[in-house]
C-alpha cells in the first residue's frame, strides 16, 4: 500500500457534511447544489418495501403492485434462504408473480480486505466465504497467485490437494441433498447427510486440524502431508460413504412425494442457464456439459479419468440427480487420486514475504456450486493490487426471478435449495 | 491469438497471453460489439461470460472492467480489458448478450461507481440503497486504518504521516476543507446520490 496524498485523495460523499458543503460552495461562488437525481419521484405512491422511490426501471416495475396482489419478505433470517437472504416475492394469491432478492447482510468486504492482507494471509481470509466449499475457496486464489510467482507446487502437494477439493466436494453435495429434502418439509434425509457430512469433516480435520475452515493450502504446496490418522480414516469412510449415500438415496430418489413436488419444476432450458452465468451442477443439469476440470484442466485432473455427468430436463429433479451423479465421480477420483499419489515434498521452497512481478494472473477451479474464479493483479508488492473473486452461487441467484414465477411459494424453496446457493459466497 | 490480430486489427491492441489465458484491450467504445462477435462468430465461439470485474488504477490512472470469456473451441480463457475514464465512469452494459451480467454489472457499481449504460437494474448489491461512496477504489480509506498495520506488509514507522497520530485522524475527518471545489469533482456519478445528502453510515468518526 502506498500512502494517500490527502491532496489528490478524492473525499468520501459521507465526509462532507450538508453544512461543510453550503460553506464550501458559499466560498466558491456557486449556487445552491443541483436538484438531487431520483427527486422526479417525490410525488410517487410508495407501496410496501422499499420505504423510498424507485431507483431504477426494474425497481419500479417489481415494486408496483396491480390489483390482488401483495409484497412478501422472506427473511432475511428464513431458515430456508440458506443464509442471511431477503426475498421479496411478489404474490398473486399464492402464486408468486415476481421476486427480487436482497443481498449484502452477511458481506464483509474480502476482495478489499484481501487486497489489504499478503498474499500468504489472503489464503485464510477467503475460507469464510463459501463455508461449505473453504478447499475450493483457497485452490482458486493458490492457483492464481502461483501463475503470478511463476512457481508450482510438487506433484504429492497437488494429489493431496486434489483428495481434500474432492472429499469436499462429497460432503458439499451430499447436504444439498439434505437441504433440498428439508425445505420440502423431509427431516429424516438432513441427519442422515450430517452424519456423511461428519465423517468427511472429522477426516479432514485430521488432516488440516480444524472442522470447517480448513487454511490447508499455501501457496507453492498443502500445509500439512497426509498422516496415518487420515489415511485409516479414510480407508473406513470409503468402504462406508457409497452405503450410508445410498441410504440417504433410496428415502428421496424414488420418493413419490419428492417426484411429485420436484419434477417439472423450475425449468432451466440451457441456453437460459448460459445466458445467466449459471455453471457448475445446475448448468451441467441442464444439459451443458461444461466442467472446469475437463474445460481448463488445473491441478492434476487431466491425469485423471472421469466423465462430465449431464442431466436433460433442468428442472428440481434433474439438479438433484446431478448432485448423486458427481457424489459417485469424485469417489471415483478419490480411488485413482489415492492409487496414483506420488512420494515426495508437498511445499515448494517460498520466500517469507512474496512480492511477484507485477502481472495479472487467473485462476479457476470447479467448485461445488460451479466456476469460482480468482483474477489477482500484482503491482510487485507485498499485498495484491487487486483481488478479485468471482462466486458461482452469486451469479446463480440471478435466475431465481426467472424461475420462480408462476408457482407456488411454497414451491419457491425447493428450487432455491436446487440451485444450492450458500450466502456466506454470496455476499462476499 | 493469432485470430484476434486478424479479426480485430484496429481495436485490439496489446495482446498479452500467459500460460492459459490470452488477453486483450478494446476501447470502450467497441464493447458491445465486440463482445457479440466474439460470442457469435463461429470462429471464435466464447459464448459463457466466465467473470467481468472493475479494476482501480488508483487515483489519477483510469479504472478498468475486466471480462473473462470462455470457449469451447480454444485452449485458453480469453481477457478483455476495457478502460474507462476515471473522470467519467460510464461504459456500455453488456446485460443484452449475457443477462447474467447483471449482477457484475451492480457489484461493479456499488463497489467502484462504474455506471453500465443500458443496465435496466443498476443498484447497489452490498451496500444499502442510501450509502454513498465506493468502498473498493483504492481512494477509499479504510475506516480503522487497517492498511497500515503491520499485518499489510507495511511498517507504520516508516510512513512520517501516521507517526502523530492526532494530527493524521484529523487530517483524515476534516481535511474536505482542503479539496478544490465541489463542482469540480466529477468523477462520481450524480446516480450515486440518488437521495439526499444524508449519509446511512455512521460508523465513520464524526
Amino acid at each position: 500500500m502506498t500512502a494517500v496524498d490527502p491532496e489528490t485523495r478524492i473525499p468520501d460523499p459521507i465526509d462532507v457534511d450538508a453544512a461543510e458543503e453550503a460553506r464550501l460552495r458559499a466560498a466558491a461562488g456557486l449556487g445552491p447544489p443541483a436538484p438531487v437525481p431520483g427527486s422526479e419521484y417525490a410525488g410517487f405512491e410508495l407501496i410496501g418495501v422499499p420505504d423510498r422511490p424507485p431507483q431504477t426501471e426494474r425497481e419500479r416495475e417489481m415494486y408496483t403492485l396491480e390489483e390482488g396482489e401483495m409484497l412478501l419478505n422472506m427473511g432475511p433470517q428464513h431458515p430456508s434462504t440458506h443464509g442471511v437472504m431477503r426475498l421479496v416475492v411478489k404474490l398473486r394469491g399464492e402464486v408468486v408473480t415476481d421476486l427480487d432478492p436482497v443481498l449484502g447482510y452477511l458481506h464483509r468486504g474480502i476482495e478489499k480486505l484481501c487486497e489489504n492482507a499478503t498474499y500468504t494471509t489472503v489464503l485464510t481470509y477467503v475460507d469464510p466465504m463459501d463455508y461449505l466449499a473453504s478447499m475450493h475457496n483457497e485452490h482458486a486464489p493458490a492457483i492464481a497467485f502461483e501463475k503470478l510467482f511463476g512457481i508450482q507446487a510438487p506433484p504429492r502437494a497437488e494429489y493431496i490437494r486434489a483428495l481434500v477439493v474432492e472429499l469436499n466436494r462429497v460432503f458439499s453435495h451430499g447436504l444439498m441433498i439434505g437441504f433440498l429434502a428439508l425445505d420440502m418439509g423431509g427431516l429424516t434425509p438432513i441427519l442422515y447427510s450430517f452424519i456423511n457430512r461428519d465423517d468427511v469433516v472429522e477426516l479432514l480435520a485430521s488432516i488440516s486440524g480444524q472442522r470447517m475452515l480448513f487454511n490447508f493450502f499455501r501457496v507453492g504446496g498443502v500445509n500439512w502431508d497426509v498422516n496415518d490418522e487420515f489415511l485409516s480414516r479414510l480407508g473406513t469412510w470409503h468402504g462406508t460413504v457409497l452405503k450410508s449415500i445410498g441410504d440417504n438415496e433410496k428415502l428421496i430418489t424414488e420418493n413419490e412425494i419428492f417426484k411429485g413436488r420436484t419434477q417439472g419444476m423450475g425449468i432451466l432450458s440451457a441456453d437460459q442457464a448460459i445466458s445467466y452465468g449459471v455453471t457448475g451442477p445446475n448448468l451441467r443439469a441442464s444439459g451443458v456439459p461444461f466442467d472446469v476440470r475437463k474445460a481448463h484442466p488445473y491441478s492434476i485432473y487431466d491425469e485423471l479419468e472421469f466423465d462430465v455427468v449431464i442431466q436433460e430436463r433442468g428442472d428440481v429433479y434433474a439438479r438433484y440427480l446431478q448432485r448423486i451423479a458427481e457424489i459417485k465421480q469424485s469417489l471415483h477420483l478419490i480411488d485413482q487420486i489415492m492409487d496414483k499419489m506420488p512420494h515426495g515434498p508437498v511445499q515448494a521452497q517460498v520466500p517469507g514475504i512474496i512480492r511477484p512481478k507485477p502481472g495479472r494472473a487467473y485462476g479457476a477451479v470447479e467448485s461445488p456450486r460451479g466456476l469460482y474464479s480468482v483474477y489477482a493483479i500484482s503491482d510487485g508488492g507485498p499485498t495484491p493490487y487487486r483481488f478479485r473473486m468471482r462466486d458461482p452461487s452469486f451469479i446463480s441467484l440471478q435466475v431465481m426471478p426467472l424461475l420462480m414465477p408462476g408457482h407456488l411459494i411454497a414451491d419457491t424453496m425447493a428450487i432455491m435449495a436446487s440451485l444450492d446457493p450458500v450466502m456466506g459466497g454470496v455476499d462476499k | 491469438m493469432r485470430l484476434i490480430v486478424e479479426r480485430f486489427p484496429e481495436t485490439a491492441r496489446d495482446l498479452w497471453t500467459d500460460e492459459d489465458t490470452v488477453e486483450v484491450q478494446i476501447a470502450r467504445g467497441s464493447v458491445v460489439e465486440t463482445l457479440r462477435t466474439l460470442r457469435d462468430d463461429s470462429q471464435f465461439g466464447f459464448f459463457m461470460l466466465a467473470d467481468a470485474a472493475a479494476v482501480d488504477y488508483g487515483v489519477g490512472n483510469q479504472f478498468e472492467v475486466v471480462y473473462h470469456l470462455y470457449s469451447d473451441k480454444h485452449p485458453a480463457w480469453l481477457r478483455v480489458r476495457v478502460p474507462v475514464e476515471r473522470a467519467n465512469p460510464r461504459t456500455p452494459s453488456v446485460t443484452g448478450l449475457w443477462t447474467g451480467a447483471m449482477f457484475h454489472e451492480r457489484e461493479m457499481y456499488d463497489m467502484m461507481g462504474i455506471v453500465f449504460e443500458g443496465n435496466r437494474d443498476l443498484r447497489r448489491i452490498y451496500m444499502s440503497p442510501d450509502y454513498r461512496s465506493f468502498p473498493q477504489r483504492k481512494d477509499f480509506l479504510l475506516p480503522d486504518d487497517a492498511a497500515d498495520s503491520s499485518a499489510a506488509g507495511v511498517n507504520p514507522l516508516e510512513r512520517p504521516e501516521t507517526w502523530d497520530l492526532t494530527t493524521f485522524s484529523r487530517e483524515l475527518t476534516s481535511s474536505a476543507a482542503t479539496y478544490p471545489p465541489l463542482d469540480t469533482q466529477v468523477d462520481v456519478p450524480a446516480e450515486a446520490y440518488p437521495h439526499g445528502q444524508e449519509s446511512a453510515d455512521k460508523s465513520r468518526p464524526a
